[in-house]
């Protein structure tokens, strides 16, 4: 294994850490993830800063992210010391979040993480309604969020950031309101809400196949939706991303780089990097990742490089979900090639149907085009015809 | 040899009645080939038509027997089961004195019995009527006999009953052969005319026409002209069918044989051409042919467009031996590149479907056939169409005509009512009604060709269990109120959609149609209307809602290689679509709906 940052970076550049421990498995979730029990957590958050070595030149680093999994499964203690030895291996984090579940976050852990240098935390809320949270297979109930909201303010951070889930089967607008509602009155700074999708695999998606799910219709999902984007911009929070909402200067940086389509390093079991032009995804195992660090392996198990094509068109349909859309100028800095040129073809197409619209230096989806927008992103990712003009740069790093 | 010693006979058969096994047995009885050789069914030389126990191409063998002292040359022609193959049948019949008309003793005289039994009657053949299994334990030779006498005037007397199986009867069956049906003029001295009533094209000799000599004879070296196409040619072999092809120096008045002249292409051999001498040409071609009438029309369209070359070369292929069959290539902006093919009816349309499955790797789409019609324009000219986008502008159309046929069923009596219900919803007019016994009746109609080429046989087959046949035959177009109906996708018309229809189940047809394609077509961004259009009015809307929800709620740095993936696929499925002004149709959609009818 060798060191993977020799060079120095000046472009800022995310760390997200994976912690692939839950207390129960979320019936709907589909990331990696195992319950704690068998596994000995300490070795695995040496493993992980053993991982964080080979980066250790990287001082570019301005956001970090610690997310799973329920990050705040592990022994308190070791939460702490990882949040500290990463806070210290990278002096210049602008945005350090830790994504807490609402029933674990007593015992004085929020202000102890904020002390050792986290200053953002996301917590899993996900619904207000009680027979929701057990249909989701949440461990925490209504209650454990206002006091995890409550917690957090009380240990001295001012950003925080809650995530929710709409159109879960048997939900109706009334009811979505009202955990909009209760969202808006734990005054947070951040909102993130996310139409439910049933990932394969999940238990719950068995359900749904078993017929055993009242599924919210597509059109009442896309009323939810509308209902969000509405609310919340009444509530005062500025809509940056289809699934994101922000109080002025709280929108999420860390996770802004993903939608920029900036270089990150991804470390953990599961976890995905962009780095040095390649895509990367370690192994979804943790004994086999800790093993593997432990032994001086590479835990990589696939690596992806996309081409210089690939890139403008990754960096087209990341930048559209943001309601900033593609910066024309900054698009033509990093990417060497003019996206009303490149995109002539699908931008024209969209334009014609309302779905884009174009302004002195952004191109962004309408309103309208929101709730279809993988309908319209789908014609940015490819290029018809590549002009010999285009000088398309490479990756950066 | 005299020609009083000739004997050109035809068996007239339904499917299973036992045309085959008594071939069979009488090309064993004569010697012309062992026990063991007919154990495959010696005339039929194509798998398929093993496989569906009928003959697809008429055949010819050529057979010694002894009667009364005397040496006869029996000459057997073999027809094909259906009338479908009108024209093969009229060609083999045209060829022949006599026919013998087999009914199976079990089933009774079926419906594609009759017809064949009256193209006989009119090509002037003479008919010995058999009655054949009646050795089987559900035979009832003596109500068939009657049957046989009230259909086709047959006396009981006059029937031979055998079972083709165990050879019974059929030694008899031949001495009546030779006794009954009359032997061919004598037109020895007369300039040479030979009937082309069938050809194929053999891989090494070329193309092998199947000839009846009418007058004088055909010799090898003779330098022959075809009198339809004009072309000559030098005769290189000559022969006759016995068990194998057997070379021949010349073939005299009234027999039956094969002749190779170096003729390259199936195409150029008309059949029902006369064959006469290029030195001392007869002064007229023989008459009383009936042309082919493709009545039938599908387009077939290969499943992948890159096959389009393969499904052409697979055509050709099937032209070599089915001069009857056509296919014209088409392009439609829905459905891309594909061929538009002319049967003589159903059954044989299904036959090129079946060889062209058998012989060729192309997965093809068919769509459901449609019909022939003939447009009288205001200027008094006449013009045929096969395709509902081929119909001129309205305004110079004095009438239209659609193709009529003459169709008989033969039902068991429990079944009239049902049989009633749907002729009369397909437009069917009851001309008689005759009962062959009391269990059993023959229903005679006019029937619109357009109402019974889809669907129809099956649903006959459905109402009797099985029981009831039906056959059909073209009597002529007359005039009918047609519409044509346009499809409206986003308000483009779909021509590969539009119809031809009787004005009473226009609108019925047209919704079927739209509600089957709301089904098959992707909802877009926007909604899209389906309209059925009669000239500018519209007749029946539905609509495809548009998308409501598609955006992928979570996308962070971890998904992206996944995401971009799904959205190329996503995009990669617009592409295979064909446009129809904005909306994207997928051709598969278009394949359900077309394939499947409406």
């Amino acid at each position: 294994m060798t060191c993977r940052g020799t060079q120095r970076h000046t472009q800022p550049v995310g760390l997200y850490v994976h912690v692939p421990f839950c207390q129960a498995k979320c019936r709907y979730c589909g990331f990696y993830s195992e319950p704690i029990g068998p596994h000995d957590p300490q070795r695995l958050v040496l493993a992980l800063l053993r991982e964080l070595d080979l980066y250790r030149q990287v001082e570019s680093i301005r956001t970090v992210y610690i997310g799973g999994g329920s990050p705040t499964v592990l022994p308190q203690d070791l939460l702490v010391d990882l949040v500290r030895m990463i806070a210290a291996r990278y002096p210049r984090i602008e945005e350090f979040t830790v994504e807490c579940n609402p029933s674990q976050t007593g015992h004085g852990l929020l202000g102890r993480l904020r002390e050792a240098g986290v200053n953002r935390v996301s917590i899993g809320v996900q619904s207000f309604h009680p027979h929701e949270l057990e249909l989701l297979g949440r461990c925490h109930n209504v209650k454990q969020i206002g006091q995890a909201v409550g917690q957090a303010k009380a240990g001295g951070f001012d950003n925080v950031g809650i995530d929710l889930i709409f159109a879960i089967p048997g939900s109706t607008i009334e009811s979505w309101r009202s955990c909009l509602e209760s969202a808006i009155a734990l005054e947070v700074q951040h909102v993130s809400a996310y139409s439910l999708s049933f990932e394969q695999g999940t238990p719950l998606d068995k359900s749904r196949q078993e017929g055993r799910l009242q599924v919210v219709n597509e059109e009442m999902d896309r009323d939810m939706y509308q209902l969000t984007i509405q609310t919340l911009q009444e509530a005062g929070f500025d809509h940056y991303e289809v699934s994101n909402f922000a109080r002025p200067g709280f929108a999420c940086q860390h996770n802004i780089g993903y939608w920029l389509n900036r270089p990150f390093i991804g470390i953990g079991p599961s976890a995905a990097s962009y780095w040095k032009g390649r895509r990367t995804t370690n192994v979804a195992d943790i004994a086999r990742y800790i093993t593997d660090i432990e032994s001086g392996f590479d835990p990589v198990v696939e690596i992806v490089v996309p081409t210089g094509l690939d890139r403008l068109c990754e960096t087209a349909v990341l930048n559209l979900r943001m309601r900033d859309g593609i910066d024309l100028e900054r698009f033509a800095e990093e990417t060497g090639c003019d996206a009303m040129d490149v995109f002539a073809e699908p931008i024209r197409l969209h334009q014609g149907l309302g779905l884009i619209g174009i302004d002195a230096d952004r191109v962004r989806l309408t309103d309208e085009a929101l709730p279809i927008a993988d309908s319209v992103l789908c014609d940015f990712t490819d290029i018809e015809s590549v002009r010999q003009d285009w000088t398309i740069q490479s990756v950066p790093n | 040899m005299d020609t009083k010693f000739i004997r050109n006979f035809s068996i007239i058969a339904h499917i299973d009645h036992g045309k085959s096994t008594l071939a069979d047995r009488m090309l064993e009885l004569t010697g012309t080939i062992t026990a063991r050789q007919a154990k495959d069914q010696f005339l039929d030389s194509m798998d398929l038509e093993r496989e569906r126990g009928i003959t697809i191409k008429a055949s010819a063998v050529t057979m010694d027997y002894d009667y009364n002292g005397q040496r006869y040359m029996l000459n057997l022609i073999d027809t094909p089961g259906h009338v479908d193959f009108h024209y093969e049948v009229s060609r083999a019949l045209a060829a022949c004195e006599g026919a013998i008309l087999v009914v199976d003793a079990t089933q009774g005289v079926q419906a594609q019995t009759v017809a064949n039994a009256y193209l006989a009657t009119e090509t002037g053949c003479e008919i010995v009527g058999v009655i054949n299994k009646v050795d089987l334990p559900a035979a009832q030779p003596e109500l068939v006999a009657e049957e046989m006498d009230h259909v086709f005037g047959i006396s009981k007397g006059q029937c031979f009953h055998i079972s083709a199986k165990t050879g019974l009867g059929v030694k008899e069956l031949l001495d009546g052969v030779c006794r009954l049906l009359p032997p061919p003029q004598d037109r020895t001295d007369e300039p040479t005319r030979a009937l082309i009533f069938d050809s194929l094209s053999d891989e090494y000799r070329g193309v092998i026409c199947y000839v009846r000599v009418f007058s004088g004879s055909l010799k090898i070296r003779q330098k022959i002209r075809f009198m339809g196409t004009d072309r000559t040619y030098q005769v290189t072999e000559l022969g006759k069918f016995r068990a194998d092809m057997t070379p021949v120096d010349d073939l005299g008045t009234g027999e039956v044989g094969y002749v190779i002249a170096n003729i390259r292409n199936l195409g150029d051999v008309t059949v029902g051409d006369t064959i006469t001498d290029d030195t001392h040409p007869a002064d007229s071609p023989i008459k009383g042919y009936k042309r082919p009438m493709q009545m039938v029309f599908s387009d077939f369209y290969p499943g992948n467009q890159t096959d389009f070359p393969k499904l052409r070369a697979a055509f050709e292929k099937l032209t070599l031996n089915d001069a009857s069959f056509s296919f014209a290539p088409q392009n439609s902006p829905a459905l891309g590149f594909g061929f538009r093919c002319g049967f003589l009816g159903l059954l044989h349309m299904e036959i090129v479907q079946e060889r062209l499955e058998r012989e060729s790797d192309v997965d093809v789409v068919q769509t459901a056939p449609t019909v022939s019609y003939e447009i009288l324009l205001k200027d008094g000219s006449v013009k045929r169409i096969d395709s509902p986008s081929d119909l001129p502008d309205l305004s110079k159309v004095a009438e239209l005509r659609e193709p009529f046929v003459r169709l008989e069923v033969i039902t068991p009596t429990d079944c009239i009512g049902g049989v009633m219900k749907l002729t009369e919803v397909r437009r069917c007019k009851l001309i008689k009604t005759d009962y062959l016994n009391p269990t059993r009746v023959i229903m005679e109609y006019k029937a619109p060709l357009a109402e019974i080429v889809y669907d129809f046989y099956d649903q006959i087959k459905g109402i009797s269990h099985g029981y009831a046949t039906m056959d059909y035959e073209f009597t002529g177009f007359e005039e009918s109120d047609l519409v044509k109906i346009d499809i409206l996708v986003n308000h483009t018309p779909v021509d590969a959609l539009a119809l031809i229809v009787h004005r009473s189940t226009a609108e019925a047809r047209g919704r079927r149609l739209v509600i089957k394609l709301k089904k098959s077509i992707p909802r877009h961004q926007f909604e899209i209307p389906l309209q059925v259009a009669i000239g500018g009015k519209i007749i029946a809307r539905e609509s495809i809602k548009p998308f409501r929800k598609d955006v992928t709620a979570k996308l962070y740095g971890g998904d992206v290689t996944r995401k971009m993936k799904v959205l190329k696929k996503q995009k990669e499925g617009k592409k295979r679509m064909k446009s129809i002004g904005s909306v994207q149709i997928p051709q598969q959609a278009f394949m359900s709906i077309l394939d499947t009818g409406e």
